[in-house]
């Protein structure tokens, strides 16, 4: 309980709740497996998802200001293909990474002129590039695998360092992306301005803010961090295959809405969002002592995804109806607007 | 006010004539390139083979026509699909006697409880469909693998009356297709003939203004994704009998052959427009492009860069096409009011 | 704050009963009653001698009762036959729905009311005024006892205006009772058997239409003399700081022009989309313009976007507080901050102590009553946000300052507030823009007003020229006698 009372000092109270949820996971991995609380495989728990969690932390911009990108996960493949690819044809680490990670920005910025410049959905739009991503992996690398990645990569992504080689390299870099981006979003104009946008685009176009591009830039930001995620995976696999990153999109998004996001934009912390990727991994190696297949595990991910977001708006209602003030918009009384423009987002 | 009327009406008749008729000249093009390249192409046998392989999908995306009606979207589809034929093909391996309907209807039950969750949870839990149907797409492919348990099923574990289904032919017509024609038919009946059906048409097209007409909005979202699990249920049923040879993954990404065929056939991801008959156009387009590329031996890679291409072409273009029709229809609007205040002011009366 | 306090209304069966007042009089609050959208403190409500509660806009249906608005609401994808009965279609025997049936009525009510339109139509090509139309055939096949019509002429050529109203006529000569709303005292005068006027709120006056002048009209709806609420200071008039020429985006207005100096308030007035705010918007930058020149400070400026228009030292305090003036769940210092946060913010990052103190400056000057600087402005009082919103546009300390009705639905005590703030703001040298329907508010602060009609200037009045009769006369075309 002290645990708590600390994070709710720390963080919000949704925060606390994680931790929380943290703790018991990790508590019902103890009873499973007494090796649970060892360093070594503390500091591991996040390993296997450090792509994932490179992605939430793109795509938690995008949440944040009021739009949703789906397509992070076919990003992602594009960029590890092109990678390969390009290392393959004998370009040195530093190059290949960096198309990768170019691929991976190109492609948010054409999610992002889309969505920003034309002002299509971006639900609809990233439907599409979902797909079409996905397949231009495929057209890319073909059904085969490219391996022999060197070394030097395969450190990136699986590597350790540290006293007695305990920490994971890959971990450093996740943290220290969320670091750099909890800054960025958190203590920076740019930040600043995604929130609001997300909270009220309309408002934020009076007061002359750079809406249309900060939009393309979101995107563009999502897709780099791909990009990133590209490199490290690569790394952790040793090799690169088209259908890489398939199944993250679940997980993904799950982070990104339990770590407190607004799915329909304008509030989050970074913060929420790395606990709710500890939560997911400690939950999904809990599952994995217990012998739960990968799959199965999909259930229990989705419904903490549905949970997370029922129990948002459930709290949302029960404050609009019971307590403080109403909020000013929406209400049994709205008239509606004579015709609503069509473009609109669905989400 | 009868001269202007029917400018405008005809100016908006024929943008939303043009989208059914452009995607239907887009088929018959496909179709006249594959039978100019592939020498197969045109031949009985092949073009029964793309309807049969297309009715699934079409079966499937008359639901899903119906959830965007309503400016939603089920992502699930592919995993009620896989979820079904799973189930159907276990319980007939067990169970060679039963009763082919008896099947069927087990299947339809398992998608519609599967539909209703998802109608539930976006239309009472409020979660954006997008989300909801993400997470029980997961949720019910990992039911799929329990119900699996990494075993496959194969078509000799099958009855053989079973898989004639598939071969079987109705009227000239592989049964399968003949499925599909039901389904079409009874879908556009629906959408329609009942208030429901015409009731997904308004909520999509001003949710608003539906909620104060009186229109029981909740009620109608959740039958709308109720529907589409029900025949994503009769979906698995077919793929079942098409295919034979089950396992977990059995009909995943499925869900994207579904929302391209109505997406590309002008059902609008906007809500409120769209037809099950252009649905069924697309589903054709899909299906063919899919074979030529299988024909032509181009890699199958291509089909899903394609299909997402064009979700990402049919979006734009329905939203070029609206803004501009709208602005056109506005300025014209604008114009008269300003010559006709002019007209009133030159001769006070 | 009451919005409107003991109102006796009899409206008749086949009779047109006009309801005048100017802006914030009350008129809305009373529609929105009677359709259901909010309810009385007390008071009764008796129809046809029974007495009724309208709980919801479901409830006026119930009771008969069908409204129109400006804006008619339709489904855009939809039909014209099935937007008139949405909700409500025939059904056959068999219960699908009977399209024979529901196009025969929609032909038959469009014919009844002479309107040339094909059950068939998509409504998305369809104007205003057609649309006006389709709510009044919903009204009619809904069989509605008391039909009210909210400024349904806003968006009309004086042609539609006509047919709109041979229709209106033939609706109350087969016992509709009719609500109309309206701010032109020509068509009032023209369609009404009846007038009422409310002012501030208050029920002023109920008389036969024929016995009601337009001079007498506008007199009961001015009817206060001007108190002191409103100082304008004495301030020195100096250079051109914004000048119009031949402003114009078609089809909203056309050909304004007008100047004003460094320590001058303009007043803009005329009636509810007259274009006021439309020529504010459109030189800020947030929708196109067509055509016509406009100079800062002697210099050229062409509006592109909000952004351009800042740099150049325009600034517009928009008329949607809730929706376009402030991001509800952010706080005071963060709303302050919002238009000059590139000052504040060097290198990209923020400074939260920089914008606290940004904001407690002006929340001492603009008293602001808030706990602190980063309380969310969500938690504060109408008035007091609109200091918010006019504290983020002080700090871009801007030359000319568009003001877009700074005080609608503020209380009295910020009201003046703002009236000082705004003179003292003029008396600094800052150009000032007023845009306000309250005609004493335009009248004590403004030393020149620009009067717009129809989108046009209708009248330029100084000082010593203006009075609420002028003013009217122009934004209404009509001369009192």
């Amino acid at each position: 309980m002290k645990a708590l009372a600390l994070a709710r000092a720390t963080f919000g109270r949704w925060e606390a709740l994680l931790v929380l949820l943290i703790v018991a996971a990790g508590a019902w991995s103890t009873t499973l497996s007494p090796y649970f609380l060892d360093t070594g495989n503390l500091l591991d728990l996040l390993t296997p998802y450090i792509a994932v969690g490179l992605l939430a932390l793109g795509l938690t911009f995008v949440v944040i200001a009021g739009e949703i990108d789906i397509s992070v996960a076919s990003t992602l493949a594009v960029s590890a293909v092109v990678l390969a690819r390009v290392w393959d044809a004998g370009a040195n680490v530093w190059v290949a990474s960096a198309a990768g990670l170019a691929v991976g920005t190109g492609l948010g910025l054409f999610n992002g002129v889309l969505v920003g410049l034309l002002n299509l959905p971006s639900l609809a739009v990233t439907l599409g590039t979902l797909a079409a991503f996905r397949g231009l992996a495929f057209v890319i690398l073909g059904g085969e695998p490219v391996t022999g990645l060197p070394e030097g990569w395969s450190q990136l992504g699986a590597g350790y360092t540290g006293p007695g080689e305990l920490v994971p390299i890959a971990l450093l870099i996740l943290l220290g992306f969320a670091l750099l981006l909890g800054v960025l979003l958190h203590a920076t104009r740019f930040g600043r301005y995604l929130y609001a946008i997300g909270s009220n685009r309309e408002a934020a176009r009076f007061s002359g803010l750079p809406v249309s591009r900060m939009r393309v830039a979101l995107f563009a930001l999502s897709g780099s961090m791909a990009g990133i995620a590209a490199v490290v995976l690569i790394g952790y696999y040793g090799s690169a295959r088209a259908d890489v990153g398939n199944e993250f999109l679940l997980d993904v998004v799950t982070a990104v809405v339990l770590g407190g996001v607004n799915i329909f934009g304008g509030s989050g912390s970074i913060a929420g969002v790395v606990l709710a990727m500890i939560l997911i991994a400690t939950l999904r190696n809990g599952m994995g002592l217990a012998n739960i297949s990968a799959d199965t595990q999909g259930i229990v991910i989705g419904a903490l995804l549905l949970g997370a977001i029922v129990a948002g708006n459930l709290s949302q209602f029960a404050r609009t109806r019971w307590g403080g003030r109403a909020r000013a918009t929406g209400g049994r009384g709205e008239v509606p607007r004579s015709e609503e423009v069509a473009v609109s987002s669905k989400t | 006010m009868s001269a202007r009327g029917t400018q405008a009406q005809a100016l908006a008749a024929t943008a939303f004539r043009l989208r059914e008729f452009g995607i239907l000249v887009a088929l018959l093009a496909t179709g006249l390139f594959f039978t100019l390249r592939a020498t197969n192409f045109l031949t009985g046998d092949n073009l029964q083979d793309i309807g049969t392989n297309v009715a699934i999908v079409i079966v499937v995306a008359v639901g899903q026509t119906m959830v965007i009606l309503t400016r939603n979207i089920d992502l699930s589809v592919g995993s009620i699909v896989g979820l079904t034929a799973v189930i159907t093909a276990q319980t007939l391996a067990h169970h060679h006697g039963l009763s082919l309907w008896v099947a069927a209807l087990l299947a339809v039950a398992v998608g519609t409880a599967c539909g209703l969750a998802n109608g539930l949870l976006v239309a009472v839990a409020r979660v954006p469909a997008i989300i909801a149907t993400l997470a029980t797409l997961s949720i019910y492919r990992g039911l799929v693998f329990q119900r699996a348990h990494g075993v496959t099923i194969n078509q000799s574990d099958l009855p053989n009356g079973f898989l004639d289904l598939a071969t079987r032919k109705v009227l000239g017509t592989p049964f399968l297709l003949f499925v599909a024609v039901v389904v079409v038919v009874l879908g556009s009946a629906f959408l329609h003939w009942t208030s429901s059906g015409r009731d997904f048409y308004a909520i999509g097209s001003n949710p608003a203004a539906a909620r104060f007409a009186g229109i029981a909005v909740t009620r109608r979202v959740i039958l709308a994704l109720t529907l589409s699990g029900a025949l994503a249920g009769l979906g698995g049923f077919m793929w079942a009998a098409r295919f034979g040879t089950l396992n977990a993954v059995s009909a995943s990404g499925f869900e994207f052959d579904v929302i391209t065929a109505a997406v590309i056939g002008g059902v609008n991801v906007f809500g409120g427009s769209g037809t099950v008959l252009g649905a069924v156009i697309g589903a054709l387009l899909v299906g063919t492009i899919a074979n030529g590329f299988t024909l032509l031996r181009i890699s199958e890679f291509w089909k899903i860069t394609f299909q997402g291409f064009a979700i990402v072409v049919a979006v734009t273009i329905d939203a070029l096409v609206t803004q501009r029709l709208q602005e056109a229809l506005r300025r014209r609007r604008r114009r008269e009011v300003a010559e006709a205040r002019a007209e009133a002011r030159e001769s006070p009366a | 704050m009451r919005a409107l306090a003991e109102v006796d209304l009899a409206l008749e069966a086949g009779k047109v009963h006009a309801l005048v007042g100017e802006n914030g009089a009350g008129k809305s609050t009373l529609v929105k009653i009677l359709t259901g959208v909010e309810q009385p403190d007390e008071g009764e409500l008796l129809i046809e001698g029974v007495q009724q509660r309208i709980a919801d806009p479901h409830a006026a249906h119930r009771l008969g009762i069908a409204a129109m608005y400006q804006e008619p609401t339709v489904f855009p994808d939809l039909r014209v036959a099935e937007n008139i009965f949405a909700g409500r279609r025939p059904r056959s025997r068999l219960g699908t729905v009977d399209w024979g049936a529901m196009k025969r009525e929609t032909r038959r009510v469009l014919s009844d009311i002479e309107v040339d339109l094909d059950p068939d139509t998509p409504v998305r090509g369809l104007g205003v005024a057609d649309r006006q139309l389709l709510e009044i055939a919903k009204a009619l096949t809904a069989e509605a006892r008391l039909l009210i019509m909210d400024e349904p002429t806003a968006a009309l050529s004086p042609r539609e205006v006509d047919a709109l109203f041979a229709i209106v006529r033939q609706l109350s000569a087969r016992g509709v009772a009719i609500l109309f709303v309206s701010h032109r005292l020509e068509e009032i005068s023209a369609i009404s058997d009846t007038v009422s006027v409310l002012r501030d709120g208050r029920h002023v006056a109920t008389r036969p239409a024929a016995e009601l002048s337009h001079a007498e009209m506008i007199r009961l709806m001015v009817g206060r003399t001007l108190d002191q609420l409103f100082p304008k200071e004495e301030a020195e008039i100096g250079e051109p700081a914004l000048e119009l020429r031949s402003f114009t985006r078609r089809g909203t207005f056309s050909d304004v022009s007008f100047t004003v100096r460094r320590g001058e308030i303009l007043g803009l007035g005329g009636l509810v989309g007259a274009g006021r705010s439309e020529v504010a918007r459109s030189l800020f930058g947030i929708d196109p313009h067509d055509g016509g020149e406009v100079r800062l400070d002697g210099t050229p400026f062409h509006p592109r976007s909000p952004r351009a228009a800042l740099r150049r030292g325009l600034a517009y305090l928009p008329e949607d507080r809730l929706a376009q003036g402030l991001v509800q769940t952010m706080a005071v210092a963060t709303n302050t901050s919002m238009a000059i946060l590139p000052r504040l913010s060097p290198g990209g990052f923020l400074r939260p102590g920089r914008e606290r103190r940004l904001a407690e400056r002006f929340m001492e000057r603009l008293r602001i009553k808030a706990t602190s600087a980063r309380q969310p402005v969500e938690a504060l009082s109408g008035g007091t946000q609109q200091k918010v919103v006019l504290s983020k546009w002080l700090a871009a300390e801007p030359r000319v300052l568009i003001l877009d009705e700074p005080t609608r639905g503020v209380d009295v005590a910020t009201k003046a507030d703002v009236h000082r703030t705004i003179s003292t703001l003029a008396g600094e040298g800052l150009a000032i823009v007023l845009i306000s329907s309250e005609l004493p508010e335009l009248l004590g602060m403004s030393d020149r007003i620009v009067v717009l009609r129809e989108g046009t200037v209708a009248a330029e009045l100084t000082r010593d020229e203006a009075d609420s009769e002028r003013v009217l006369e122009a934004a209404t075309g009509v001369r009192p006698a």
